[in-house]
């Protein structure tokens, strides 16, 4: 492996490496600081190492990443992308506000960030760190939060841009802002990994849709990590929608800390990729405050997708409501995790988990639990699972109305997603979902 | 014009002989019922009229319009013209009516060579079908018979029938489960659809929708076999006598 050119694979020392070569020159590192940070990160990533196959909650996925060939990360070059190049990913409302990032990299030619209310900021995070590492301090704790794994690590030690989102107590975006990641083919396969960080303050009310995609067929590693802080009755809904190409693994984990009367709604929709692992972690860390987490995901062919949800209710009457479906056709493997965690002496507390799935195929395969840690008698708190195939007798049904087979089968799929589909706003994103469901027939 | 034509049926179900040589004929522009005790292979019949798997058709010959229907797949006899009204219809979560209507009619305009009709036409058309039944306005939204009451679902069994126009309209107890007014709105749904062209097989246990919509001929089917048929007067006479007297003769 030729690491002075810019390749690694997954072995630590190369990351490591890596790691020494490119530091001085990444975002913040200006300041001690930020230093300290990436470096506390690389520090921990070579103490834990990445996910192994002995943990429990990477035991279907590690093994799969971790074979994989190595990568190249980025390197600033400009690339001579069209605005047109981008259409099929963007919503769209043409004048929805857009923060465009390829490979790994903000692009200004190709946003758009217009009439933003006072105070609100969309912004490149490296501009912002480089430009006034001073100011953002504050916000190095999120780097302390969250999982303690590997991947997270690795992109703690390693970002080299992502989004910056800024919302001033009682500001209101009234248009989806739409944060755009986008990978193209290069000769070697890159691993990008941004790092966004959104901040919701009082009162603020938004709709964020970050979205990953591919240009071409490229193979590609995105290993991303998105930390929301709500601020107190903030209301945000974050729409996550992964569309990479099929040959792209991507790693990624929305961090989300909440305090009092703050409300998150995560949606999450999920098609591309050849392997993905999504975590979500949400910390319920103020009395009233609410999650409402929505996934619906389809994978076929040989691709492999895992959700891990973990909630935690730190605090007494806090809610959350998981729904997650999961289609899953041909050799696809789905793995749905979720976590509820609520520790002793909180109370009132109530949580919801659904998911349901569905196999298309014989050879497809779920592994769906739920994961309660419930250390609190006074909470209420509801699971279920299920897993299902076609009913025959409604495929009979359709047919008998003059239906053809292929068709009645897309109409019995996307009545499975219907609850989920619908939830999906604004409509672009909707109709940009039901498009993306390929099911060798009529879009339903 | 022989529309349908049974000969000599045979159908067993994992080995088990259900219907045993049932022979039936239906010509354009007539109405046969069939009615008979519970399990003597009625709603049989119909699935397999209707192209349903799960049943091994033993021997005998199944003609429509002078098609072999056996070698038909559901959706081809459904766009060929038969009907069939479900003993029990499923329930689709997530699939509204309009849309499998929607689909539905398409099908069936493009085997014709028809043109499509555009969304704002269809939604038009299917609410003047809907109110025709009295269906409230959010029929056509909700998911197909999730949730319908047992007289729903077979309202929504009708409004489909109307608005695909079969020409071999089967129904398994449509009847069953209606309220006294909704029966005279389904018999005035059926008989609006009554002309020289089509022809009808009503499957029913009561003389009521008989005699709202008047059979050309009643069969008998007692252990899949067809033992008595008459004219429609003989509901009246089965209602009073019901079948013991029918099995007795048979054996
Ligand atoms: N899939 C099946 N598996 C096993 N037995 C079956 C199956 N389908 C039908 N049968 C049997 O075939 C017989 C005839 O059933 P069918 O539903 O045709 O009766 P029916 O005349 O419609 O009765 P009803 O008046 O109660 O509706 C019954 O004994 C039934 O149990
Ligand atoms: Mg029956």
């Amino acid at each position: 492996m030729a690491v002075g050119e810019g390749t690694m694979n997954n072995s630590l020392q190369t990351y490591q490496s890596q790691w020494n070569e490119r530091l001085p020159a990444l975002p913040g590192c200006k300041l001690l600081s930020w230093r300290a940070a990436r470096q506390k990160s690389m520090e921990r990533l070579l103490q834990i190492g990445l996910p192994t196959q002995k943990m429990e909650t990477w035991k279907y996925t590690s093994g799969k990443l971790l074979s994989q060939r190595g990568y190249t990360l980025p390197d600033p070059a400009c690339l001579g992308l069209d605005p047109e190049d981008l259409s099929p990913y963007l919503l769209e409302q043409q004048e929805s506000n857009r923060l465009v990032f390829v490979n790994g990299l903000v692009a200004p030619f190709l946003s758009k960030l217009h009439d933003l209310p006072p105070g609100v900021r969309v912004e490149s995070l490296a501009k912002v760190v480089n430009n006034a590492p001073d100011e953002w301090e504050p916000y190095l704790e999120q780097f302390l939060t969250g999982p303690d794994q590997g991947f997270s690590e690795l992109n703690h030690a390693l970002w080299a841009d992502g989004a910056f989102v800024y919302l001033p107590e009682g500001s209101r975006l009234e248009k989806p802002l739409q944060l755009l990641f986008l990978t193209t083919t290069s000769q070697n396969p890159m691993m990008t990994l941004p790092w966004n960080l959104i901040i919701a303050g009082g009162n603020s009310q938004a709709v964020l849709v970050e979205s990953y995609a591919t240009l071409g067929q490229a193979i590609h590693f995105t290993n991303s990590y998105t930390s929301l802080v709500l601020g107190d009755k903030a209301q945000m809904r974050h729409l996550l929608l992964l569309g990479e190409s099929p040959f792209a693994h991507h790693v990624g984990t929305l961090q989300c800390t909440q305090t009092m009367g703050s409300r998150l709604h995560s949606q999450l929709f999920s098609i591309g990729g050849k392997i993905t692992r999504q975590d979500l972690h949400v910390t319920l860390a103020g009395t009233e405050a609410e999650c409402s987490l929505d996934g619906l995901f389809f994978a076929k062919g040989e691709q492999h997708m895992d959700f891990h949800s973990a909630i935690h209710h730190t605090h007494s009457t806090t809610r959350s409501q998981q729904l997650y479906k999961g289609i899953l056709d041909e050799q696809a493997r789905g793995i749905f995790n979720g976590l509820v965690h609520v520790p002793s002496g909180v109370e009132q507390t109530q949580s919801q988990q659904t998911t349901a799935n569905l196999l298309l195929s014989d050879r497809a395969e779920i592994d769906a639990k739920p994961q309660l840690e419930i250390n609190s008698n006074a909470v209420q708190c509801s699971h279920g699972a299920t897993v299902g195939s076609l009913d025959p007798e409604a495929l009979f049904y359709l047919q008998s109305r003059g239906i053809d087979f292929a068709t009645a089968r897309t109409l019995l799929i996307h009545g499975f997603a219907e609850e989920l589909l619908q939830r999906f706003s604004p409509a672009s994103v909707r109709e940009w979902i039901e498009r993306s469901f390929h099911f060798g027939g009529v879009h339903a | 014009m022989k529309m349908l034509q049974i000969n000599d049926l045979h159908v067993s179900v994992l080995h088990k002989p259900i219907l045993c040589g049932v022979e039936l004929t239906i010509k354009a522009g007539e109405i046969h019922a069939i009615m008979g005790p519970n399990g003597s292979g009625k709603s049989t019949l119909a699935n397999i009229l209707a192209g349903r798997e799960g049943y091994q058709v033993t021997g005998g010959k199944l003609l429509f319009q002078g098609d072999n229907l056996l070698g038909m797949a559901p959706e081809e006899r459904s766009r060929a013209g038969i009907f069939l009204s479900f003993q029990n219809p499923v329930e689709i979560p997530g699939v509204s009516n309009a849309r499998l209507l929607k689909e539905a009619f398409n099908a069936h305009q493009r085997h014709q060579q028809l043109p499509e009709m555009d969304a704002l036409r269809f939604r038009d058309y299917l609410q003047s079908r809907s109110q025709q039944l009295g269906l409230p306005a959010d029929w056509l939204l909700r998911a197909v018979n999730v949730g319908f009451s047992g007289g729903e679902k077979k309202r929504n069994e009708l409004l489909q029938m109307m608005v695909l126009a079969p020409r071999l309209a089967i129904l398994d107890e449509l009847d069953s489960g209606l309220d006294i007014d909704a029966l005279a709105v389904v018999a005035a749904g059926i008989n609006a659809l009554r002309d020289g062209q089509r022809c009808m097989l009503l499957i029913t246990h009561y003389s009521r929708l008989l005699q709202q919509v008047v059979p050309d001929h009643i069969h008998v089917l007692i252990d899949g076999r067809i033992v008595l048929s008459a004219g429609a007067e003989l509901a009246v006479l089965l209602e009073e006598r019901g079948y013991g007297w029918l099995s007795e003769r048979v054996q």
